[in-house]
């Protein structure tokens, strides 16, 4: 039954006006973005429930194509090592238990990006026509992403057991179990990234079009499938390019410590991971605020 | 906003662009306007773009029914979007008080491989219910939407009655304060039409607030308290409901053309000359008579008068008969004479009709006479629809 005529007359009462949340002040709209995001938890849950389910149930092949991508991308960059066409550098582990698990943390980053930068265009008619909130859509995208992640991880135990019968001796270390906690960051930032980027593209359509080459180049960039490259100092010029390019990508850094944590227990630069971990929250803390101020404009644009 | 009132639209705009790629980089300007804090300015127009809805004024006091009318483009489902949340003004102010819930894009957010029971949480999910709203309706829901065994079956293998329905009644159990509807109560077959006025007849009982966009002067006449006519943006308020409809109709009557087209006046060996129509414009009721004096070199006999009639806002044709059907023969002497034709008591009323009248010589051979006749049918007091059926109503008291 409909609400009682007692609390229809304590009802709250919304106000719509044109730069409404500009009249209210900012600290007034982070208690607004926090409420609407509790108030909408079983929302964002169901939709993730929604793409997941129809992922899965959509392609008999769900879950292999999830692990299909990763292993051609590894088992290129394999073949490409084994035959001296580029240089991986050195490391402890055994180079594919690296790469596999180097790109299941980047797809997290980059499928998510992908996901949460297309969400709102896809989400089209819904968007024009029901009132509810943008931000679970945007947030609910990150759902299939971490799933696929869920599975890469099985692939990534699996590489160990084969590698471990091969000789490979590993110890867990106290690392492991923080390494799904160092993945936040590297969330936030994607998370903050897809707000922006969803709103642009629910304007501009090319965005999402552009973002799939884009994380592709941004992966060869990004220390992914080979070490930080070590440069001594007198070589000059573009030698030293993709060194300090590696510096300065917090993506180096968010991506390789969960990496570091789980194969040796402890990350290599922790200053680095933690000057990347609060840039990736204040990116994100912008996105989100950004995010609200403008949805109210993505309606009359999708 | 004071107590009782339910929402209040106070001196309200809303702007569009009608070039789409304008619209992107405007789009652009307002959202890094917005993202950086500073105000969008938005209730100046740039070029491209005009107020679809302007300067509206509106007060609705809880539990009323609102008719929401007007032609196409009149700016009706723009104003239910800003009830809605999803559009914001440019100017003015819109307070509403409690939970909307919209019967708009019934099944909107279904995905198709998802069964009727996923879906049923999912779009409840996106239609603001919580959890324990759906529980508890769960069942009310799948009885609603009489979907039988095919409630864990995907979507995509229902039938579209059945999709509308299922999409109908998750909405129709979202027990909101106000209920937003845009022309929907026209889906699935008549018995499931009678269940949703049902429903909505509860939810008034309960006190639930309802704005109601429609074409169809029917539903509109028979549930709403009061209407509000939009027309090129601007809105009027009619408190009778009579009035707000037919002020509605005249809105197409305005058009009206009266020129009689003369298609054929004559043939071999036959002329019309002096064709006087009695009156273009036509009270309730009232009939139309034509009288055309026709020479002859030879007797013409048993010619066919066909009349059809259409309503000019309606392609379906609205009568069509000729002298046979009325059982008369028509037989044309040699030399001069005068046919006259009487059409009505018409009872089709506030609209604009056209009357064609055509004539054959026997067996179709020759047409000889087509005129097509504008005719203004001016429109009953207290009365909506296309016909006005005479009717007498007598009250006899019990013995």
């Amino acid at each position: 039954m409909p609400p009682s005529d007692e609390s229809r007359q304590s009802a709250e009462v919304v106000v719509y006006r044109p730069d409404n949340s500009l009249r209210r002040g900012y600290f007034s709209l982070w208690g607004d973005i926090v409420r609407e995001l509790v108030r909408n938890r079983w929302l964002t849950v169901q939709l993730v429930k929604r793409d997941v389910g129809a992922f899965y149930k959509q392609s008999l092949l769900g879950i292999v194509w999830v692990v299909l991508i990763p292993l051609i991308t590894v088992g290129t960059f394999v073949l490409l090592r084994s035959s001296g066409v580029v240089a991986v550098g050195t490391m402890s582990a055994p180079y594919p238990i690296f790469a596999v698990l180097g790109v299941a943390v980047w797809q997290l980053f980059a499928q998510g990006l992908v996901a949460g930068a297309s969400s709102l265009a896809m989400g089209g008619d819904m968007l024009t026509r029901i009132n509810f909130s943008k931000k679970s859509l945007v947030i609910a995208a990150m759902g299939r992403t971490i799933v696929s992640f869920a599975v890469l991880v099985v692939l990534v135990a699996a590489c160990f057991v084969f590698y471990g019968f091969r000789g490979y001796d590993y110890t867990p270390t106290l690392g492991l179990a923080l390494a799904p906690l160092s993945l936040i960051p590297l969330l936030l930032l994607t998370l903050g990234l897809a707000f922006y980027l969803a709103l642009l593209n629910s304007i501009v359509r090319d965005i999402a079009t552009m973002l799939s080459v884009l994380v592709t180049f941004l992966m060869l960039l990004t220390p992914v499938l080979y070490e930080r490259p070590v440069v001594s100092n007198d070589a000059g010029g573009i030698a030293s390019a993709l060194s300090a390019i590696t510096e300065y990508n917090p993506l180096y850094y968010l991506v390789s410590a969960p990496r570091e944590l789980v194969l040796s227990g402890q990350v290599a630069d922790v200053g680095g991971y933690l000057i990347a971990s609060g840039f990736s929250l204040g990116v994100f803390l912008v996105a989100i605020f950004g995010f609200h101020l403008t949805e109210t404009r993505i309606a009359e644009r999708v | 906003m004071r107590d009782g009132r339910a929402i209040s639209i106070e001196r309200v705009s809303k702007k569009f662009c009608r070039s789409l790629r304008r619209s992107m980089i405007y789009g652009l300007g307002d959202v890094t306007r917005n993202a950086f804090g500073i105000r969008s300015r938005s209730e100046v127009l740039r070029p491209e773009e005009f107020w679809a809805v302007d300067d509206v004024s509106l007060e609705i006091e809880r539990g009323e029914t609102v008719g929401l009318i007007g032609p196409n483009g009149s700016g009706k489902t723009t104003l239910l979007r800003m009830l809605n949340g999803i559009f914001w003004p440019d100017r003015g102010e819109i307070q509403v008080r409690g939970r909307v819930g919209a019967l708009i894009a019934v099944g909107a957010g279904f995905h198709p491989l998802l069964t009727g029971r996923e879906n049923i949480y999912i779009n409840a999910a996106i239609l603001g219910m919580s959890r324990s709203d759906v529980d508890r309706n769960f069942d009310a829901i799948v009885e609603f939407a009489d979907i039988g065994d095919f409630l864990d079956t995907p979507v995509k293998h229902y039938s579209s009655g059945m999709y509308v329905r299922l999409g109908f009644a998750v909405a129709a159990y979202s027990e909101p304060d106000i209920m937003l509807v845009d022309e929907v109560l026209a889906v699935g077959d008549r018995g499931f039409q009678v269940k949703c006025f049902k429903r909505m007849g509860e939810l008034r009982e309960a006190g639930t607030t309802f704005v109601v966009v429609s074409h169809n002067m029917h539903t509109v006449a028979g549930f709403v308290d009061w209407v509000a006519l939009l027309h090129d943006g601007k809105l009027e308020r009619f408190d009778n409901v009579f009035d707000g409809v037919q002020s509605y109709s005249r809105l197409f009557l305005g058009d009206g053309d009266e020129t009689i087209e003369k298609l054929t006046s004559g043939g071999q060996g036959v002329e019309f000359r002096d064709v006087t129509v009695s009156s273009q414009k036509l009270k309730p009721g009232g009939s139309f008579s034509l009288s055309m004096s026709c020479e002859s070199r030879e007797a013409l006999e048993d010619v066919e008068v066909d009349i059809a009639i259409y309503d000019t806002r309606d392609p379906d044709l609205y009568h069509q008969a000729t002298n046979s059907a009325f059982g008369q023969r028509v037989d044309l002497p040699a030399g001069k004479s005068s046919l006259e034709v009487e059409i009505g008591p018409f009872q089709l009323h506030g609209s604009f009709a056209k009357v064609a009248v055509a004539i054959w010589t026997r067996g179709r051979k020759e047409s000889i006479f087509w005129w097509r006749i504008p005719l203004e049918l001016l429109e009953a007091p207290h009365a909506a629809g296309k016909n006005l059926v005479p009717t007498s109503f007598r009250v006899k008291a019990a013995e």
